[in-house]
C-alpha cells in the first residue's frame, strides 16, 4: 500500500473537486471570521465567494473537452459524456442566477449564518454528482447529498415555526423515499449482481421492448449434457425471470417520484414550499428537477431500455396523475407559493409524458422542457423575491396573490415580464413555452398515446385559468391602491431582463435550443433500438 | 482446538445473554445483557475471521445503538413491578409464535438449497481447496485496497456527507441569541383550559 494509489489519476471530475475543495476552504472562512468579532455580518462576503465558485465551476465545465478515452471514469462509475456536460453547466448557470437573487431577501430576513451560503454548495454538489453518476452507489450518494442539503435549508429559520415544521416533513418524507430508493437499488443489486449502468446495459442486451421475457424455464438448465449446448442456452436463448427486476425498478421510479414531487407523492411538496424560506424554496423549486431527470433517464433509457414495456404504464399513470392534480388543485389556491409549487407538478408531469414515450424525440422534448421549466421558474421565482413589499412585516414569508395587485401602476416593466412568463408557462403561443408544450403533445402522439396527449391537453386549458389570473391581478383588478415597493438593484433586474429576452428569442429561434437539446439525446444517451 | 472451545464458549454465553435480555426483571440490566450478547456474537464473527463485520458490530451496536438505547431507559424511568404476573400468561401464546417463526424458517431453508444441478452435467465441480492456493489478506485489508483505489470517489463523497451533516446539525440546534428569560409561571399554565389553548391575537401566550 503506497501512497499512489490515492492520486486521482483521472482528473475528469475536476469541477467536482474543485468544488469540494473550496467548500472546505469556505468553511475555514466562515468560521475564522465569525469568531474573530461578535458576530460580524460576513453572509455577503461567503455569497460572493460562493458565486465566484460557481462561476469558476462553470468555467472548468467549459473547458471539459469531453474525450472519449474519458468516457467513464473512477472505475466507471462516473460517466462523463455531454448529457452529464450539458446538464452541469445548465445547473451552474442556474445556480448563479439563483444565489444573486436570495441575496437581498437573506438581509431582509436577518439570516446571518454563514452556513446557509454553504449548505446551497453542497446541494449544488451533490446535484453536479448526480448529473454524471453512472453507478447506483454514486447515485444513491449523489442524492443523499443533496437531500439532507435541502433538509438543512428548509428548516433553517429556527424561530419560524413554519420552517421547522417544514423541515421536518420534508426531512422524513425524504428519508422515507431515500429508504425505497436503497430497497430497490438492492434487490437490482441482488438479481444482477453489480451496480454499474453499463453493465446492465450490456447484460440486458438481449431483451428488447416488446419480446417476452417473464419467465424462466427450470428445467433449460438442468438437461444439458453438451458443454456448449450448456453455454448458449444459458446466455442466449434462455430468458429470466424479470418480474423481481421489474418489481425493484417501481420501488426506484416510486422513490425518484417523491423527490419529483409528482402527483400521488407530491403531498409534502406544498407545505414544504410554503412554510420554509423563500429563497430555500426558490432553490429546491427549480434546480434539483433536471438533476433527478438526468438519473431517470440514466437508469430507464441507459441501462433498462429493453422493459419500458413494464415501467412505462406506472410512468404514464403518474404523469396523468400529476397533470390533473397540478390544474384542478392549482385553482384552489391563493397564496403564491403553494400556486407555484402546484405549478410545478403539472409541470412535472407533462415533462414525465415526454419521458414515457421512449423515442428520441420525446427525449429531446424532456430535456428541452426541463431547461425552459428552468429559465421560467428562474425567472418567475426572482420576480417573487424582488417584490419586496414596503408594508410587510418581515416575518412573512409567503404572498397572497393580491399582494401583487396593480403591479403594473407602481413598476409597468416588471409586471410586463411577470405576466409574459405567466403566460409562456401557460403556453401562449409568443413566447418559448408554446413551442415545448406542443413538442410534448406532439412526441406523445408519435408514440401513439393519443389518450394521454387528450387529457393533458385539457387539464393544460384549465391550468391555463390560474396564470391568466394573475395576470389580471396585475393589471385589470378593479381598485384604486396598490402596494409599494422597495427598488430593485441594478443587477439582479439585468439578469431578469435578460431572462425575459431568453423567452422571446427562443421563440423566434428555436433551433437553438432543439439543436442543443437534439445533440445530448442522440450522443449521450441511449440505446434506444 | 482452543479455536473450538472459544466458538462454543461464546456461543453458550451469547445464547445464555439472549436469554437474560428477556427474563431480567431490571431494564437497565437487560441493555448490558444485550450489549455482553453483542459483544460475544462480534467476537464469534471474529472467530470466522469476517473482521470487518464483527468491528463494525461493535461499532454501530455497541457504540451507538445500546448506548442509545440505554440513555433512553435512563430517562425514561421505568416501574419494574409487576412484570413476572404476567410472564405466565403469554407464555403458551409467545412460544406459539415462536414455533410458526421457526417453522416458516426452516420450511424457506429446506425448500431452496437443494441439492447440486449440476452433479450429473458436464460441469460438476470438484473439490478445489482454493483456500491454500490463495494468498489470503484479512477481511480488511481487501475491504481497504478496494475502498482506497477504486472507490475512492465514494468514500470522499461520504466525508463530505459526514461533513454537512455535523455542520447542518450545528447550524440547527446552536443558540446565538442572548438567554431570553423563560421562567414558568405555574399559575399560568394550570390555569389553561381547552378553550383558549388555541393561540388568538390579541392573547399574551409568552408563558
Amino acid at each position: 500500500m503506497t501512497i499512489e494509489t490515492l492520486i486521482f489519476k483521472e482528473i475528469g471530475l475536476l469541477p467536482e473537486l474543485f468544488l469540494g475543495i473550496s467548500l472546505i476552504y469556505l468553511v475555514l472562512h466562515g468560521t475564522f471570521l465569525s469568531v474573530s468579532k461578535k458576530y460580524p455580518l460576513i453572509q455577503s462576503s461567503n455569497l460572493y465567494l460562493s458565486i465566484l465558485i460557481l462561476l469558476m465551476v462553470c468555467f472548468l465545465l467549459y473547458n471539459d473537452n469531453l474525450e472519449v478515452l474519458d468516457h467513464s471514469i473512477f472505475n466507471n462509475s462516473v460517466a462523463n459524456d455531454y448529457l452529464s456536460y450539458a446538464s452541469k453547466f445548465m445547473l451552474g448557470i442556474s445556480c448563479i442566477i439563483c444565489l444573486m437573487m436570495i441575496q437581498q431577501y437573506t438581509i431582509d430576513q436577518k439570516i446571518n449564518h454563514f452556513e446557509y451560503i454553504l449548505i446551497f454548495l453542497f446541494a449544488i454538489l451533490g446535484i453536479l454528482l448526480l448529473c454524471s453518476s453512472n453507478d447506483l452507489i454514486t447515485a444513491y450518494l449523489a442524492i443523499e447529498l443533496q437531500s439532507l442539503a435541502f433538509y438543512v435549508l428548509a428548516a433553517f429559520k429556527k424561530d419560524s415555526t413554519f420552517s421547522v415544521d417544514a423541515g421536518l416533513k420534508y426531512f422524513i418524507l425524504g428519508a422515507f423515499s431515500s429508504s425505497l430508493l436503497l430497497f430497490g437499488f438492492s434487490i437490482v443489486y441482488g438479481v444482477t449482481g453489480t451496480t454499474n449502468f453499463e453493465d446492465f446495459k450490456d447484460l440486458f442486451f438481449s431483451v428488447y421492448p416488446g419480446n417476452t421475457f417473464d419467465y424462466v424455464k427450470d428445467s433449460a438448465l438442468l438437461n444439458v449434457t453438451n458443454p456448449m449446448d450448456y453455454q448458449d442456452n444459458l446466455y442466449f436463448s434462455t430468458s429470466f425471470d424479470a418480474s423481481l427486476l421489474n418489481f425493484a425498478l417501481v420501488f426506484i421510479l416510486v422513490s425518484l417520484f417523491f423527490k419529483l414531487a409528482l402527483a400521488p407523492f407530491h403531498l409534502w411538496s406544498p407545505d414544504v414550499y410554503e412554510g420554509s424560506l423563500s429563497s430555500s424554496t426558490f432553490f429546491f423549486a427549480v434546480i434539483p428537477k433536471l438533476g433527478i431527470f438526468v438519473l431517470l433517464l440514466r437508469i430507464f433509457y441507459y441501462s433498462f431500455y429493453g422493459f419500458i414495456d413494464s415501467w412505462r404504464y406506472y410512468v404514464v399513470i403518474v404523469a396523468i396523475l400529476s397533470i390533473i392534480i397540478g390544474s384542478f388543485v392549482g385553482l384552489e389556491q391563493r397564496k403564491l407559493k403553494s400556486l407555484l409549487a402546484y405549478s410545478s407538478i403539472s409541470h412535472m408531469g407533462y415533462s414525465l409524458i415526454a419521458f414515457s414515450t421512449g423515442t428520441f424525440e420525446g427525449i429531446q422534448m424532456l430535456l428541452s422542457y426541463l431547461i425552459i421549466y428552468m429559465c421560467s421558474g428562474l425567472c418567475i421565482w426572482s420576480i417573487f423575491l424582488l417584490t419586496r413589499l414596503k408594508n410587510n412585516t418581515e416575518k412573512k414569508q409567503n404572498k397572497d396573490l393580491t399582494d401583487l395587485v396593480l403591479l403594473s401602476k407602481s413598476n409597468k416593466m416588471l409586471a410586463i415580464f411577470l405576466a409574459t412568463v405567466l403566460l409562456s408557462i401557460a403556453g401562449f403561443p409568443p413566447m418559448i413555452g408554446f413551442l415545448v408544450k406542443i413538442g410534448v403533445f406532439l412526441a406523445s402522439i408519435e408514440a401513439s398515446m393519443y389518450f394521454v396527449a387528450l387529457i393533458s391537453i385539457l387539464c393544460s386549458v384549465v391550468s391555463t385559468f390560474y396564470y391568466i389570473r394573475l395576470v389580471k391581478i396585475l393589471f385589470f383588478e378593479k381598485v384604486l391602491v396598490g402596494k409599494l415597493y422597495y427598488p430593485i438593484a441594478v443587477q439582479r433586474s439585468v439578469v431578469v431582463v435578460f431572462l425575459f429576452y431568453l423567452f422571446l428569442f427562443l421563440f423566434i429561434n428555436p433551433s437553438l435550443l432543439y439543436l442543443f437539446s437534439q445533440k445530448i439525446s442522440l450522443i449521450s444517451v441511449i440505446n434506444v433500438y | 482446538m482452543v479455536t473450538n472451545f472459544l466458538f462454543y464458549f461464546f456461543s453458550n454465553v451469547l445464547l445464555l445473554s439472549a436469554l437474560m435480555v428477556i427474563i431480567v426483571q431490571n431494564s437497565i440490566h437487560s441493555v448490558l445483557f444485550l450489549v455482553l450478547s453483542f459483544v460475544t456474537s462480534a467476537s464469534m464473527l471474529f472467530l470466522l475471521e469476517c473482521e470487518f463485520i464483527s468491528l463494525m458490530f461493535i461499532t454501530i451496536y455497541v457504540g451507538a445503538i445500546a448506548v442509545l438505547f440505554l440513555f433512553v431507559i435512563m430517562m425514561l424511568d421505568i416501574k419494574t413491578a409487576y412484570f413476572t404476573k404476567d410472564t405466565l400468561k403469554y407464555f403458551p401464546f409467545g412460544s406459539f409464535i415462536g414455533f410458526v417463526f421457526l417453522m416458516e424458517i426452516l420450511l424457506v431453508v429446506f425448500k431452496n438449497f437443494k441439492s447440486n444441478p449440476y452433479q450429473n452435467s458436464f460441469l460438476s465441480n470438484f473439490y478445489v481447496n482454493w483456500f491454500d492456493k490463495v494468498d489470503s489478506f484479512t477481511d480488511l485489508e481487501a475491504l481497504g485496497q478496494v475502498l482506497y483505489t477504486h472507490y475512492v470517489l465514494h468514500f470522499l463523497v461520504a466525508g463530505i456527507i459526514l461533513l454537512l451533516s455535523v455542520i447542518g446539525a450545528v447550524v440547527l440546534t446552536i443558540n446565538t441569541k442572548e438567554k431570553t428569560s423563560r421562567h414558568q409561571i405555574v399559575f399560568k399554565q394550570l390555569s389553561r383550559n381547552y378553550k383558549n389553548v388555541l393561540i388568538t391575537k390579541n392573547q399574551n401566550f409568552n408563558l
